[in-house]
């Protein structure tokens, strides 16, 4: 009984100072944004705090996850999504802060195979996709909901080689997990970002899609309704501005200039 | 009726995994419930916590040992493919290894605590009376264990029909293949406008999660009448 009692207020005194050492910082901005900003978006948040600011939060999902959280409620400073129709989502139900809304970014549709595969292919109406990949299959993001996935299903079917594949495509929740089975060498060849292959070791780039078969691929960023964080509006601001669109390319985007929606 | 031929094909999916899963894992389920109730043994602490651990584990962490295990480029996934032209990656067979794995420890504390409960008396008893091990086994082991077995299928079963962690990272989602009810769900989350499908998908969730608890409850009440034995 004794025990007990002492357990619970050793419990009880650990909560309080875990308690206490939360309240007592400044809270950083909290980022939500796609999966496929990962490495890119840590250095851009690493850059802000080697100047002296606090470093954000940084969530990474698919879009469509992270647009849902939002819808939800999710008390955010900043949403970068992989897409405009999620982006238009949320605005449309009203959580974004009026004219903070940009699209920044850019980036590129390729196929990827296991880096120690051979061979390039070539991506053009009709490519033999469902030949070259035989029993093996097809790793995209999930052409549904996920940015990456409906791109890639924009892109096959313009070039019309979507019904004979779409019986093999495994759909990855992100585009990251996508980019995951064929690093894992699970799946022969995967559709990513350029910025997803450039990324890993373990895969190549084997082929790039045509931009004018898939809608522009465009990142757009906005502070959202509900934030409170002091920092999150100077952050956004750093992530546009030329050093932010440097580091950026550093990773393989296309950095836009910044046009107000 | 209420749902579209793509909803009864991921229920029925969902079913099969599950059925698969649970029948698989039910002899193994039963050996080391059975071990590790009667035997003494060094090394039975290691074997039952390591029963236990898909229990505790992270299921993405289960799913991650899945897929370097029994993928294509695994150790063991490589030569079942080489050797029996078995593949388990991207497979509803490796959806119903991922949801076994995950019912196994249910199933044996089920089970485990049922084969605890048996009076020891009685197969002493049957034992001077001249029956053989095995028919003691048979006779008065099994059938007195069998609510607390039967429980434990059930709830593994249920375990196995929400199993989305290991699965998703094992198998991902391939509709008609891997995505299983939850998996779907998760799925359709994702999707503007989707709340009719996800309301219909969630309430058979409900129904069947729900079906299977009070089943495997009320089982495991007649099997440890007397030792109050729950398993949850």
């Amino acid at each position: 009984m004794r025990l007990a009692a002492r357990f619970f207020s050793v419990l009880l005194a650990v909560f309080a100072t875990l308690w206490l050492a939360t309240a007592a910082t400044a809270k950083p901005p909290l980022v939500l944004a796609a999966a496929s900003l990962q490495e890119s978006l840590n250095a851009a948040a690493d850059a802000w705090a080697a100047k002296h600011h606090e470093r954000p939060v940084l969530s990474f999902a698919s879009s469509s996850a992270l647009a849902k959280q939002i819808d939800a409620g999710a008390p955010a400073d900043l949403f970068i999504s992989a897409d405009e129709p999620w982006m238009d989502d949320v605005q449309k139900n009203g959580f974004l802060a009026p004219g903070t809304r940009i699209s920044f970014l850019g980036n590129t549709l390729v196929l990827v195979a296991p880096a120690a595969s051979k061979g390039m292919v070539a991506i053009r109406a009709g490519f033999p996709l469902a030949q070259a990949l035989g029993d093996g299959k097809l790793s995209m993001a999930d052409p549904v909901s996920v940015p990456a996935g409906k791109y890639g299903k924009a892109s096959l079917t313009a070039l019309g080689v979507w019904p004979s594949v779409k019986d093999k495509v495994v759909r990855g929740d992100s585009v990251r997990a996508a980019l995951a089975f064929v690093e894992r060498g699970e799946a022969p060849y995967g559709i990513v970002y350029a910025t997803d292959a450039l990324s890993s070791k373990a895969v190549r780039i084997v082929g790039v899609f045509p931009s004018s078969s898939h809608p522009p691929i465009t990142y757009p960023i906005a502070r959202l309704a509900a934030s409170t964080s002091q920092e999150a509006e100077g952050f956004r601001l750093f992530l546009i501005s030329a050093q932010g669109r440097a580091i950026f390319r550093h990773y393989g985007f296309l950095p836009h200039r910044p046009q107000a929606l | 009726m209420l749902l579209s031929p793509d909803e009864w094909q991921i229920v029925r999916l969902s079913l099969r995994v599950s059925g698969v899963a649970v029948a698989l894992t039910l002899p193994i389920a039963f050996g080391l419930a059975y071990l590790l109730a009667r035997g003494k043994f060094p090394g039975k602490i290691l074997i039952d916590a390591l029963v236990h651990l898909p229990l505790v584990l992270p299921p993405v962490v289960t799913g991650w040992l899945l897929l370097i295990g029994f993928g294509l480029r695994g150790p063991i996934g490589s030569r079942l493919h080489d050797w029996f032209g078995l593949t388990l990656i991207f497979r509803w067979t490796g959806a119903a290894l991922a949801a076994g794995i995950m019912a196994l420890p249910l199933m044996v504390r089920a089970m485990r605590l049922s084969i605890e409960a048996v009076d020891r008396r009685l197969e002493g008893a049957a034992r001077t009376l001249g029956a053989s091990g095995w028919r003691v086994f048979w006779t008065i082991t099994v059938p007195l264990a069998l609510p607390g077995v039967l429980a434990g299928v059930v709830l593994g079963f249920a375990r196995s029909i929400g199993e989305f962690g290991a699965t998703i990272t094992f198998v991902s989602n391939i509709p008609g293949e891997t995505e299983t009810l939850p998996i779907a769900i998760y799925a359709a989350l994702q999707v503007p406008g989707s709340n009719a499908i996800v309301t219909r998908l969630a309430l058979i969730s409900v129904v069947l999660s729900l079906g299977a608890l009070v089943i495997s409850e009320m089982l495991s009440r007649r099997a440890g009448a007397g030792r109050g034995g729950h398993v949850l």
